[in-house]
């Protein structure tokens, strides 16, 4: 009898794991596994995935930036270098003020429904944009952006912008991940007539080489398919995309995710924590980080970590204050208890990533050590890569991980402020803040400092754990600080409020991606101040820069060539600027693990391999999808 | 009191819950430290990258107050929510979802934690009770303590262990059941069907492992108590067997605090269960309601609260009106 059972259990059992292996072949949405693209999706669940009206707020997910839509001009994120999508080529500037401005598109483009993608389309968005701009939730920095326009014939049209532009290609194409002008089909949008602003436009029809096959309501998965005239799509040109299909699909909490990961469910992850990696990788050798050695991961992305500090409040409109903070700040301990060692510093006020390196760090490095305060002090550590090497060695970081030579500038950062508590507190003496009885600094009248650090809650998981190693770092040092969890909600609130900000971490304005620092910096302007207990929200400058010298070098640069070297040069005098005075301490780059899985793929973005950003949610992944392999795994 | 008086007690009390309710509903988000029309340029702003210029936030600023229905003085809006919610039932549009429609994503959402949570709690409740009421009559011996035993063991078990315990053990140790589930979409047909079922066991064998615990040890307490009644040991000396005491006797008596549990545990799964969502990839409302209470999307949350407060006034008062069917002494007052 029990052999019987025993039997039976191992024949249902056997059946089932049998059909699960079976079934791993084809993908749970019926589609072969080795004709099939899987991805995280990087938002989780939508709640709301049947609202695919771009023009609104959703629709940028689960594949319509990278695959789905399409747009003038993209970014080739491995140079940094604006390249034509549906352009058929530059954009043509029509008068010296840089304000008129006239583009061919590219013939022989065609919807996912067939119908011939012309000027006409242009022309449609446009008008919908600036007709509906008050009921239409993402239409805003175009409408701002464009005056007038106007068709010339069904390949191209003319536009005129609201100020001088010189980065016009950018702002109607692609700067980083997406451009904020998604064409729509007017053939399919024109009906719609004033109904266009609640328009679902769910099923769209979309511009890039991939069609929506079948999505799930409730926001879990959506699989795309290649178009079988995928050659006349919006970037067809670029080359055959591997997958037949690409399913971008919520794998749940990262513990399921990563569970799913070791069993080949999907291909890449996007934002997994390194312990998770790490243990994915130890049960499966097809997922890899994306470099062999230590910092692992991609620190690519345009922008870069910082504490933001309320300039206007005192006590932090004295720089000697700043800059105790700064070197207050055990950034080495900081990176090994947050991120396991595994980030890359930067002293500057934004990313240093291979674009930018050799425009604003690597001309900086000798200013950087040669600055000094006004003490006489020399701040900047260039050996901060070295000394983060043997640190990680000494805690048992095997050789073969760690970088050498010039890769651990390139893995660590050129630098950074070096950890000295005895010169902050110098520093804050200088100023009349001393320690009190309670070992904590006081203000100049002697009165409690209690300083209230805002960091993201559970919502960014990565910035959350640098938060609490940052305030345990000052509180060590003698700060007596607060630090305060909060929603996203109400941690732009705080960015966006005078009278609630004092000191948080954020990464709003650091995103230069190339040597067009104006996205980021064009914000430095008188306009965008506001008294200092002011609860009127604040629409830019979250860094509060009052500096004139800065102001002045934002205008004049206003009236440059962003390929202008002196344009340029003005970028690194504002760098210089901020950091001189600590007005923003930045931290490093944001690392950004994505974790793949070579088992039905190969040949995605590495270190040693970068034709393209890693991110999945960049539009920069269509280049993966036209370089990936399959491996022939069944 | 007659039959009309005691309904109609009942009833005005349920209409002052509502009211109340719907008041205290439409007051807390606003007491909230986020503003809905920051926390919808925060996650504009969070996706552009620095693209995002002073004078497109400006103007979004302005647009999205008129849109969101944030223009006016409070009170102003309170009685055009009330008319809103009281008289049409419409909660108007998602803010962080602009511009879908509130009672959209609830009606989208809602069958999918109702047909879990209903089912999981149902059951949980049966065989707790089953078991409870079963270590509870036979209290002395032997095996009613290994019964016991799996209540206080079940019990105290947090749920998100319980979950991946049981998701560690049945995915991926044994991968009897998928990890991450995807649900079918489109016409429904049997093996569709078949398919969603299969998909939702999981998430259903956890919740009801986590709600079991609790009726096993609160029906075995008052099975136990039971027991002890005069009543029932006048029914032993008159002959009665185990089994007509246990289910008559006990059992009938007990059951009165259980129903009350169960009807406000009923109430209750209108709030979804976030965790089980996440865990498991589960399609539900939790997830809205989550992502509306860190975004301040005031109309998702007024749409789901009100929704629950109906569910559980609604249950409080049924289980007001047929208490006098269960019970004899109340129907005597």
């Amino acid at each position: 009898m029990v052999r019987l059972r025993r039997t039976l259990v191992a024949s249902v059992i056997g059946a089932m794991l049998t059909t699960t292996a079976i079934a791993q072949t084809m993908t749970d949405v019926g589609t072969p596994r080795d004709e099939t693209l899987i991805v995280q999706t990087f938002d989780g669940r939508a709640a709301n995935a049947s609202a695919q009206n771009p023009m609104n707020a959703y629709a940028i997910w689960r594949g319509f930036r990278e695959l789905g839509w399409s747009w003038l001009w993209e970014m080739d994120t491995a140079t940094g270098q604006s390249y034509p999508e549906l352009a058929a080529g530059p954009v043509e500037v029509l008068n010296d003020e840089h304000t008129q401005f006239r583009v061919t598109l590219r013939e022989g483009v065609y919807w996912s429904d067939g119908v011939e993608f012309t000027a006409d389309d242009v022309i449609y968005s446009l008008d919908t944009y600036t007709k509906y701009r008050s009921q239409l939730g993402r239409v805003a920095v175009i409408a701002n952006f464009v005056t007038s326009w106007k068709k010339i014939d069904d390949f191209t049209f003319e536009v005129e912008t609201s100020r001088p532009s010189y980065d016009f290609q950018t702002v109607m194409g692609v700067y980083t991940w997406g451009s904020q002008f998604v064409i729509v089909p007017k053939h399919i949008f024109e009906p719609q007539g004033d109904d266009v602003v609640t328009f679902q436009n769910t099923n769209a029809v979309t511009l890039g080489p991939y069609k929506i096959k079948e999505f799930d309501p409730n926001g879990s998965w959506q699989l795309w398919e290649l178009r079988e005239d995928w050659e006349r799509s919006g970037w067809g040109n670029l080359g055959e995309p591997k997958p037949k299909y690409v399913l971008y699909k919520d794998f749940g909490a990262e513990e399921t995710r990563t569970l799913a990961f070791v069993q080949n469910q999907y291909d890449v992850d996007t934002f997994m924590s390194p312990d998770s990696i790490q243990a994915a990788k130890g049960r499966n050798p097809n997922i890899e980080s994306f470099s062999p050695t230590f910092p692992y991961h991609d620190m690519n992305d345009a922008c870069s970590y910082g504490v933001y500090m309320n300039l206007q409040r005192a006590p932090f409109d004295k720089p000697e204050v700043r800059w105790a903070l700064a070197l207050s700040l055990n950034m080495q301990q900081v990176g090994i208890s947050s991120m396991s060692g595994q980030f890359k510093a930067g002293a500057l006020p934004l990313a240093d990533t291979p674009i930018t390196n050799p425009l604003y760090y690597a001309p900086l490095q000798s200013w950087l050590e040669e600055l000094t305060l006004a003490d006489g002090y020399k701040p900047y550590n260039t050996n901060f890569g070295a000394e983060l090497t043997e640190a990680l060695a000494s805690q048992g970081v095997d050789a073969s991980e760690l970088p050498t030579g010039d890769d651990i500038e390139r893995g660590f950062g050129m630098g950074w402020w070096k950890h000295d508590p005895a010169e902050a507190a110098k520093l804050l003496e200088s100023v009349g803040m001393k320690k009190g009885a309670d070992g904590f600094f006081a203000l100049e009248d002697g009165s409690p400092w209690v300083l209230e650090f805002v960091i993201p809650g559970d919502w960014n998981k990565v910035i959350q754990r640098i938060g609490f190693s940052i305030a345990d770092s000052w509180r060590q040092a003698g700060f007596n600080i607060n630090t305060r969890q909060v929603d996203n909600g109400e941690w732009t609130t705080v960015q966006n409020t005078n009278a609630r900000n004092e000191l948080m971490i954020n990464w709003s304005q650091s995103c230069t991606y190339n040597s067009n620092w104006q996205n980021s910096w064009r914000q430095f302007d008188a306009r965008y101040v506001l008294p200092p207990d002011s609860t009127d929200p604040l629409n830019g400058n979250f860094m509060r820069v009052t500096d004139e010298r800065i102001f002045e070098l934002v205008a004049d640069s206003a009236k440059l060539p962003t390929d202008d070297p002196q344009f340029l040069e003005n970028g690194r005098s504002i760098a210089q600027h901020l950091t001189e005075d600590m007005q923003v301490i930045n931290l490093m780059n944001i690392p950004t693990t994505i974790p793949t899985n070579k088992t039905y793929w190969t040949n995605f973005p590495k270190q040693d391999n970068f034709y393209a950003a890693p991110y999945t949610w960049w539009s920069s992944f269509k280049k993966t999808v036209v370089n990936i392999e399959p491996t022939g795994q069944q | 009191m007659g039959v009309i008086a005691f309904v109609a007690k009942r009833f005005g009390l349920y209409l002052a819950v509502l009211f109340i309710g719907l008041t205290i509903t439409f007051m807390l988000p606003r007491l909230m430290p986020i503003n809905p029309v920051d926390g919808y340029i925060g996650q504009i702003q969070s996706r552009a990258n620095g693209t995002l210029t002073p004078e497109a936030i400006e103007e979004m600023r302005a647009n999205l107050e008129v849109l969101y229905g944030l223009k006016g003085d409070i009170f102003t809006q309170y009685l055009s929510y009330l008319k809103r919610v009281v008289i049409d039932f419409d909660f108007g549009p998602s803010f962080t979802y602009y511009p879908a429609e509130v009672s959209t994503m609830i009606t989208t959402a809602l069958p999918w934690t109702l047909g879990l949570l209903l089912t999981a709690t149902i059951i949980a409740w049966l065989l707790g009770n089953m078991v409870g009421l079963v270590a509870g009559y036979f209290h002395k011996k032997r095996a009613a303590s290994i019964l016991e035993f799996v209540g206080i063991l079940l019990y105290p078990i947090p749920y998100y262990i319980m979950a991946v315990t049981v998701l560690l053990l049945l995915a991926y140790i044994f991968p009897i059941f998928p990890l991450s589930p995807t649900f079918p979409v489109g016409e429904i047909t049997w093996p569709k069907v078949g398919m969603i079922i299969y998909n939702s066991l999981l998430p259903a064998i956890t919740l009801v492992l986590a709600g079991f615990g609790w009726n096993i040890l609160s029906m075995k307490a008052l099975a136990v108590a039971t027991t002890e009644e005069p009543y029932v040991v006048y029914a032993r000396l008159k002959g009665a067997s185990n089994w007509t005491r246990m289910t008559r006797y006990v059992f009938r008596n007990a059951l009165l605090p259980q129903v009350t549990a169960l009807a406000l545990s009923l109430g209750m799964i209108f709030n979804g269960a976030l965790l089980t969502e996440i865990i498991f990839s589960y399609p539900g409302i939790g997830l809205i309601m989550r992502t509306a209470a860190t975004g301040g999307d005031y109309n998702v949350l007024y749409g789901a609260i009100t929704l629950s407060i109906l569910a559980v006034a609604t249950a409080g008062l049924v289980i007001d009106l047929i208490y006098p069917l269960l019970d004899p002494r109340i129907r005597h007052k």
